[in-house]
């Protein structure tokens, strides 16, 4: 738990909020609060099926409450960067920081993004090269 | 890997300045330009601090004073060793909340540290605003509490002097020690492991 992206919900959590937006969406009516707290808990799941529908109920409520703008795009960008999307994940912190430009918490979730992108290029760098050492080792056998 | 040894939590209606009290502690500085802007669910902070010899890292979870936030940011309570409690000396309606916040916090951690906070100490030293909530009131309901602390995040009055006190309380609890060890022989062991396994890849 070192930082907003490594937060995890708990299930008990997720069932929750899972149960209200179901019974809302029975009864045929789904607030913007159910839907969104649903979401919020889905994009902080471990699994990223659970991460992929958190995203896909965020941008429609992106579409359809522009009061919960800012929410919804800081959300997605976190969503979006647990499941590894980190350039559409930049391009959310880039809406969000057209309207807002000072915030200290998007900025701060802008650092932890190209940090993690710094980090997973290298890893990949580095397994290249190890599988390139291989490659040589295993001809040189 | 750096895990963080306590938690601590911040509580409080919007408005009264816990995102401000968090950046003057962990980046030292206040910054008066910036427009108020409320905190989206919940935002997280670390910093290492030292207390009895030793060095603690603390995460801090700064959470939103908006109503509409407030089924969620409960979650960010559970395993909290400290929370703190933001209020307004001179909004008492920030005070009278208070009260609904330490009910919602007790319902999730029981045993959890609790620390009374006044923000924008400043505004009350220069009389630019009246104070509203009565002292002896304040003093009186902090008794049960671990602790009070007034202060400005504007000047940095007190604010280090609010989370050394509540690192030096949780270095000296016996069983929260006993945790924090614990965790790190984890964490330690988990890394070795990794270590191990990475180890296996190389074959330069």
């Amino acid at each position: 738990m070192d930082d907003v992206l490594d937060e995890v919900v708990s299930s008990e959590d997720l069932q929750k909020f899972e149960k209200v937006f179901h019974e809302q969406l029975h009864q045929g009516k789904v607030t913007h609060k159910a839907q969104f707290e649903y979401a919020w808990c889905l994009v902080r799941s471990k699994y990223p099926t659970d991460i992929r529908k958190g995203i896909l109920l965020l941008k429609e409520l992106f579409n359809s409450h522009p009061e919960g703008k800012r929410d919804y795009l800081f959300y997605l960008a976190i969503g979006n960067a647990r499941i590894k999307e980190y350039n559409k994940a930049s391009h959310y912190v880039k809406s969000f920081l057209e309207i807002e430009p000072a915030n200290q918490q998007v900025l701060a979730l802008e650092r932890q993004i190209n940090k993690r992108m710094e980090k997973e290029g290298l890893l990949e760098i580095a397994f290249c090269s190890s599988d390139e050492c291989r490659c040589r080792r295993s001809s040189l056998l | 890997m750096s895990r963080c040894d306590f938690k601590i939590v911040l509580l409080g209606s919007e408005h009264v300045g816990k995102t401000s009290l968090v950046l003057r502690f962990v980046n030292c500085r206040f910054n008066a330009g910036t427009p108020y802007q409320n905190t989206i669910g919940a935002a997280f902070c670390a910093k290492t601090m030292h207390s009895n010899g030793k060095d603690f890292n603390i995460g801090i979870w700064d959470t939103a004073g908006s109503e509409r936030y407030q089924a969620m940011t409960k979650m960010y309570y559970r395993g909290a060793h400290a929370a703190i409690i933001c209020y307004e000396p001179s909004c008492l309606a920030s005070w009278t909340r208070l009260r609904h916040w330490l009910q919602e916090l007790r319902t999730v951690e029981e045993d959890c540290r609790v620390y009374l906070c006044a923000t924008k100490k400043d505004l009350l030293d220069s009389g630019a605003v009246v104070r509203e909530v009565p002292e002896d009131i304040v003093a009186t309901y902090s008794q049960d509490l671990s602790g009070h602390f007034v202060t400005s995040s504007k000047t940095g009055e007190n604010v280090e002097e609010l989370f050394q006190k509540i690192v030096d309380d949780c270095a000296a609890d016996v069983s929260v020690m006993k945790n924090v060890e614990e965790m790190r022989v984890k964490l330690a062991k988990e890394e070795a492991a990794l270590k191990a396994k990475n180890k296996d890849y190389c074959f330069c």
